[in-house]
């Protein structure tokens, strides 16, 4: 029996421009052009207007972490080699949240509040999948 | 829009020892928790006009045929529903509907889960219990991302909105696995009857922080039933049935994934799913009119918050009701009597008739020795889904 791989983001035409900016190690929202508004996740029609009228635009990478936990116990998975390990939810300076790991730091040393960076994790020869730091750290 | 108070009767409920039920099939459980039912109201199987069956993915896929072999039902009408872990509640609301239209005078509610010989441990994600069942496709729930991950979020957030250090937040939280496995041990067919300390829950292994081995519910083997009749025919069958009071779901649109100013220390559905029963069942105020409560206790955090949801308490106000004892067995507002999800048992499908079986046995003064005094309003809160995006049922019965 092989060993079970981590899954690989599923891509649609709207989300591709996502992924090709990560593996080039850009992170990348999309913006109404009505109402204005960042919106994340990709969509292919704005939630606020419903405009169809979206564009990409680079995003600073640069938001807080707004709650968050430590995973040390899991079943059988792909993931079981990385616990512990934090899944948080960050708040982007733009606007928007993500649901994302907290990477380059001790787990215990996640807190609310914390500000923290985009960074680049290469998942496979197809995918690169944007994390977070603190900010500032290497 | 008319409310469903006093329209409908519960006169029969029963319920199976919670557990790793090995020896019982779904089956074997199912035909033990109604006959209870039928006993406890004084009818038997051909008094029934119709069945709701309620139950998450035991035996998917599992048209109601069997069931319809096992209890001899004799083509009457059945109903197999899901709504996650608030499915029994939701079959309960289905057939309390069609007994009030009046297209039913007795019906049959029965929730039923056997989790244990599935390897269903309530860790693994979609992707492993589902097998090739889940086709849905959530950009937002990654398969990393366990229940107890879910609901850790809630209290990290909880914490911090409170100013809490992890150590007191963690304490707090363990105060209520103390009391719910303090009343469990009054519970003769709870799944886990053991008293447990304030220093064993804090010294649990972690799962997802901050929430330990024994913040968390485990999952069981199960069933509960309940018989339902028309409101103005419930002293016929006996001088001390139930009445609903009344029943409701609140379904969010899962905004704690989407919406970036979301607020994760609350579990909104929970709040609407109050508000509308209270008004509903004519409640003011719900501290002093509810006289007990059972409550999704599937994490130690999910309780506190619902204190708050429910208005029980003021935001925040969790921590010092907890340390003044109100939701203890003899406090002002007993909680989870029978020892709740925690102690009790979580068969998904049948919590939420399990929660009605407690409350029906208070009111009937059947409790034995976690009995609580003078029962009036019972509510049973429970809650499918994440703190994220949650489906929640709120039912409200009295004398
Ligand atoms: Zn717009």
């Amino acid at each position: 029996m092989s060993a079970p791989e981590k899954p690989a983001p599923p891509v649609n035409y709207w989300t591709k421009p996502y992924w090709n900016a990560a593996n080039e190690g850009k992170l990348i929202i999309q913006r109404c052009l009505d109402c204005q508004k960042h919106i994340f996740y990709p969509r292919i029609c704005c939630p606020f207007c419903f405009s169809d009228r979206i564009e990409w635009v680079p995003a600073s990478g640069k938001g807080r972490v707004y709650t968050y936990t430590v995973v040390r116990s899991n079943a059988p998975s792909a993931f079981i080699g990385d616990m512990p390990f934090v899944i948080a939810i960050v708040r982007l300076e733009e606007g928007v949240q993500m649901l994302t790991n907290i990477v380059g730091c001790d787990p215990d040393e996640v807190r609310c509040e914390m500000p923290v960076e985009v960074t680049f994790e290469r998942l496979n020869e197809n995918f690169v999948l944007p994390k977070f730091k603190p900010a500032g750290s290497e | 829009m008319e409310s469903i108070k006093d329209k409908v009767a519960i006169v029969g409920t029963g319920c199976t020892k919670f557990g790793e039920n090995w020896d019982l099939s779904l089956e074997d459980m199912i035909i033990d928790a109604v006959y209870e039912a039928y006993e406890d109201a004084g009818i038997g199987p051909e008094d029934v006009q119709a069945v709701w069956f309620g139950s998450y993915w035991s035996g998917i896929p599992a048209p109601s045929q069997p069931l319809a072999t096992a209890l001899k039902l004799d083509y009457k009408p059945v109903t197999r529903l899901e709504n996650m872990c608030a499915t029994a509640s939701d079959a309960l609301r289905q057939a309390a509907y069609a007994v009030a239209a009046g297209v039913c005078d007795i019906a049959l509610v029965i929730g039923a889960e056997k989790l244990k010989d599935s390897g269903y441990s309530g860790l693994p994600t979609d992707d492993i219990a589902m097998g090739n069942v889940s086709t849905a496709i959530n950009t937002f729930r990654s398969r990393n991302f366990t229940a107890p991950g879910h609901f850790a979020m809630m209290a990290t957030s909880y914490f911090n909105k409170y100013g809490l250090s992890p150590e007191a937040g963690k304490e707090m939280l363990a105060k209520i696995m103390v009391k719910n496995h303090h009343n469990g041990t009054m519970s003769p067919k709870a799944h886990f009857q053991k008293e447990i300390t304030v220093e064993q829950v804090l010294k649990a292994p972690i799962i997802a922080w901050p929430l330990g081995l024994l913040d968390c519910c485990g999952v069981s083997d199960g069933a509960a039933a309940a018989i339902l009749v028309r409101g103005d025919m419930a002293r016929n069958f006996r001088p001390d049935p139930v009445y609903i009071k009344a029943c409701q779901i609140a379904v969010g649109p899962q905004e704690g994934y989407m919406n970036p100013r979301h607020d994760w220390t609350m579990v909104k559905e929970t709040y609407r799913a109050g508000i509308a029963a209270y008004a509903e069942a004519g409640i003011k105020d719900p501290r002093r009119e509810i006289s007990m409560a059972e409550v999704h206790d599937c994490f130690s955090i999910t309780e506190a918050v619902i204190y708050e949801d429910l208005q029980f308490t003021r935001r925040g106000g969790a921590r010092e009701e907890i340390e003044a004892g109100t939701f203890e067995l003899h406090g002002e507002l007993p909680v989870n009597m029978d020892g709740g999800l925690k102690c009790f048992g979580h068969p998904i499908g049948a919590t939420g008739l399990r929660m009605v079986y407690e409350l029906c046995k208070q009111i009937q003064g059947k409790a034995g020795p976690r009995q609580i005094k003078n029962p009036g309003l019972g509510l049973a809160h429970n809650l499918g889904g994440t703190p994220g995006g949650a489906t929640v049922s709120v039912i409200i019965v009295g004398p």
